[in-house]
């Protein structure tokens, strides 16, 4: 029978964490010493206590939850969802088409006599024959 | 950390919300998880940031065989592991952890108050281990991970795992009953007691 000394240092460990011939030896004993029983409720519980900090949260940065979230819809768009990129595209020309038409409508508030076919020449040279016809529907 | 298994397969199938939700909702577990494992709260959010891109890519793989939670703090293991390897600089611990708030606070508070008081106690104690022994236990006694899972994360044998495991709990019950003039049993016995009493899952 293993005596106090060998028996300790099995103390720490959980029944699992044993060989089947460590597990026999340690409860042999404990059934048997006072001391080493204590020991090895106090590890019990220690063990049990550890458990319950997985119950407890720390508090993270102001803005973790936002930068993640960038990131995330930053990663989205580049590479896993194409419908996100053609939505992203979609929405990036209509913002175009918006504000080339009300550039528009503001160089036709100034006097055409001032200024003749100025609006027209405000046009950028890379809009669409679609997106014309969106700015013909917003005159 | 409670998920429901709905938000995850709505975030599976590609709802936005619902992927912001899960991070909503699992962000505080996972930088917690984070800060016991690197030490330092600048590296841990970069893991937690880290974490989340790893989820994007890899939900869509995520069969349901574990929990949500299990998964998410597998992925948290490897992504701090792999954080810890690329980093050649190591920072003092000490002192480097924020105080905790407990998730599922007691509805006593005086027993709220005791059980914060000892998290805190024992948060300092863990902090405090050297980092090998802190993973080791932090993976195994905190997160429920078997010795197996931590000695594939850590690239340890189980062996080495187990030595660095007791000793980390040899020397946390001896400092954990210096700390309280006397053996460790009081409170550690008593909130054990009332969790197990009142149902809570540890």
């Amino acid at each position: 029978m293993m005596g106090c000394h060998d028996i300790r240092q099995l103390l720490p460990a959980r029944l699992e964490e044993l060989t089947p011939l460590e597990a026999r030896a340690r409860a042999l004993h404990v059934a048997g010493c006072a001391r080493c029983a204590a020991e090895a409720a106090s590890y019990s519980r220690l063990v049990q206590t550890l458990a319950t900090m997985a119950n407890l949260e720390a508090t993270p940065p102001d803005g973790t939850v936002e930068r993640i979230l960038v990131a995330i819809g930053r990663r989205r768009v580049r590479a896993t969802d194409p419908r996100v990129m053609v939505a992203a595209g979609a929405g990036g020309a209509l913002v175009a088409t918006v504000m080339v038409a009300r550039a528009l409508r503001q160089r036709r508030r100034v006097p055409a006599a001032a200024a003749p076919g100025r609006a027209r020449a405000a046009l950028p040279s890379v809009v669409s024959a679609g997106q014309t016809a969106v700015l013909a529907r917003l005159k | 950390m409670e998920v429901d298994r709905e938000l995850v397969e709505a975030a599976q199938a590609g709802d936005r919300w619902a992927l912001e939700e899960l991070v909503r909702r699992t962000h505080r577990s996972v930088y917690t998880c984070a800060l016991r494992l690197v030490g330092n709260p600048d590296d841990a959010a970069d893991v937690t940031q880290d974490v989340y891109l790893r989820v994007v890519r890899k939900l869509g793989g995520f069969r349901h065989e574990a929990s949500f939670a299990t998964w998410l703090n597998r992925v948290t293991t490897n992504v701090a592991m792999s954080s810890l390897k690329r980093r050649t600089r190591r920072i003092a611990v000490e002192g480097a952890m924020v105080p905790l708030e407990t998730r599922d606070p007691a509805p006593d508070p005086s027993e709220r108050a005791e059980a914060v008081l000892l998290a805190r106690r024992l948060e300092k104690l863990v902090a405090g281990l050297p980092e090998g022994q802190r993973q080791v236990l932090v993976l195994r006694d905190v997160y429920g991970q078997s010795t197996d899972e931590v000695a594939t994360a850590m690239g340890l044998t189980p062996g080495a795992v187990k030595v660095r495991l007791f000793r980390a709990r040899e020397r946390l019950k001896a400092e954990l009953g210096a700390t309280e003039g006397g053996p460790c049993q009081g409170q550690v016995v008593n909130l054990a007691g009332r969790r197990r009493a009142s149902g809570r899952r540890s």
